[in-house]
């Protein structure tokens, strides 16, 4: 069994990488998919829906 | 006397690994390598089919039934694909109007090369789910599913492994695992093609809500499908007293029907419910059918007008309870892309 120490560490490792998780979720994709696509689409044309 | 053409010899372990048969480390165990060389190949030699996997169990009879397309309110989804190979395109879908739920717009995201698969998806509440697979063979797939809220409690996260074989398929799975205490719940099923037509398996599930309680409970899976699979039938038991059988069957090229009984047997509640459905695809339009035992009639057409432009109407009344619920909707699909570009024909 880990210690207190050891778990209110883990614990707190677990919210800041949901943390990260949540608000990197998306922009990761966006980014991922954005300069590994071929071709390479505009800015724009990504975010706006009518575009 | 002409002898007899040589036998083809099957390559053995033994002979892949000539070591294995000199070298005096393994000469031990060889028997047991020789053991499971023709157990394998024996089991090779069945050329059973792969089963699916058990998550696909019932994909047939769900996607001939409308229950999972219906909706009600107004709809519009648009979405843009912006390469397509690798795969990379967004949605931008808005709901509003519904009975059940309210109006709600939602941003998605997918990318898709050969071996990895990002998903991702935000409300205008700030919720965000994902999914991420990973495929480190064709044939062994982990996939990671996450949904983070705003509220504390309401967040989830499940890792998964997929492998399938060349006759059965193993996956393993657990939500919400805690590295501290162990809680959380943990899946494990099992599926194995006994004959050509069926494919028998398990499904444990594992829950430990607290570190102190901790329950087990196993289903049972059946599958038989058609010889020349135009027909899948499948029976799955849940836990205590439920019991879910599907036949499925493609009568024509454009034509599907499904059925699907849910009888649950349970000490203090007997009920059973039937649906049976069918779905036409139609050259540039889907309908699809159902009616239960409940006394809901749907039904929901989606009709392609042009390639990238489709109108959705869906309709349910419930007989019982003296309800209705109608939904309409359009898809717009948008492309940055040349035909040629989307690898279509140029057109003349």
């Amino acid at each position: 069994m880990p210690s207190e120490e050891t778990k209110e560490r883990i614990v707190k490792v677990i919210e800041v990488g949901r943390t990260v998780l949540h608000y990197g979720w998306i922009p990761l994709i966006i980014y991922v998919g954005f300069t590994r696509s071929n071709p390479q689409p505009s800015l724009i044309k990504l975010i706006s829906p009518l575009a | 006397m002409a002898s007899s053409p040589p036998v083809p010899v099957k390559e053995t372990l033994l002979d892949a690994y000539p070591t294995l048969s000199q070298g005096s480390y393994f000469a031990p165990i060889s028997p047991l390598f020789n053991a499971y060389d023709r157990f394998a190949l024996w089991r090779a030699d069945l050329g059973l089919p792969s089963p699916g996997t058990v998550e696909n169990l019932q994909k047939e009879t769900k996607t001939t039934h409308l229950s999972n397309f219906i909706f009600d309110g107004a709809r519009a989804d648009l979405t843009k694909s912006l390469s397509m190979n690798p795969l990379f395109q967004v949605t931008h879908s808005f709901a509003l109007g519904s009975q059940t739920s309210p109006s709600s717009y939602n941003f998605g995201a997918i990318f898709g090369s050969t071996k990895v698969f990002l998903q991702g998806g935000v409300d205008h509440d700030g919720n965000v789910s994902g999914r991420f697979n990973y495929g480190w063979t064709p044939s062994s797939v982990s996939k990671l599913q996450v949904q983070l809220s705003q509220q504390a409690g309401h967040n989830m996260i499940q890792l998964e492994h997929d492998y399938q074989g060349a006759d059965f398929s193993l996956n393993a799975k657990s939500m919400n695992p805690s590295p501290i205490d162990g809680t959380g719940i943990y899946f494990g099923s099992y599926l194995q093609s006994i004959t050509k037509n069926l494919a028998l398996g398990c499904e444990s599930v594992y829950q430990r809500p607290t570190p102190d309680v901790s329950e087990l409970s196993t289903s049972y899976l059946a599958k038989i499908t058609g010889t020349d699979k135009n027909w899948i039938a499948t029976a799955q038991t849940q836990g205590l007293g439920v019991l879910q059988a599907t036949y499925w069957q493609k009568l024509s090229e454009k034509v599907e029907v499904a059925a699907e009984l849910q009888l649950i047997a349970m000490p203090n509640r007997r009920e059973a419910i039937t649906t049976i459905g069918a779905k036409y695809d139609l050259r540039l339009a889907t309908f699809r059918a159902q009616f239960d035992s409940t006394g809901k009639v749907s039904a929901l057409l989606e009709q392609r007008f042009t390639p990238t432009f489709a109108f959705l109407i869906s309709g349910e009344i419930d007989h019982m309870k003296a309800g209705a619920k109608v939904g309409v909707g359009v898809m717009i699909e948008s492309s940055s892309l040349t035909p040629e570009e989307m690898g279509m024909p140029p057109q003349p």
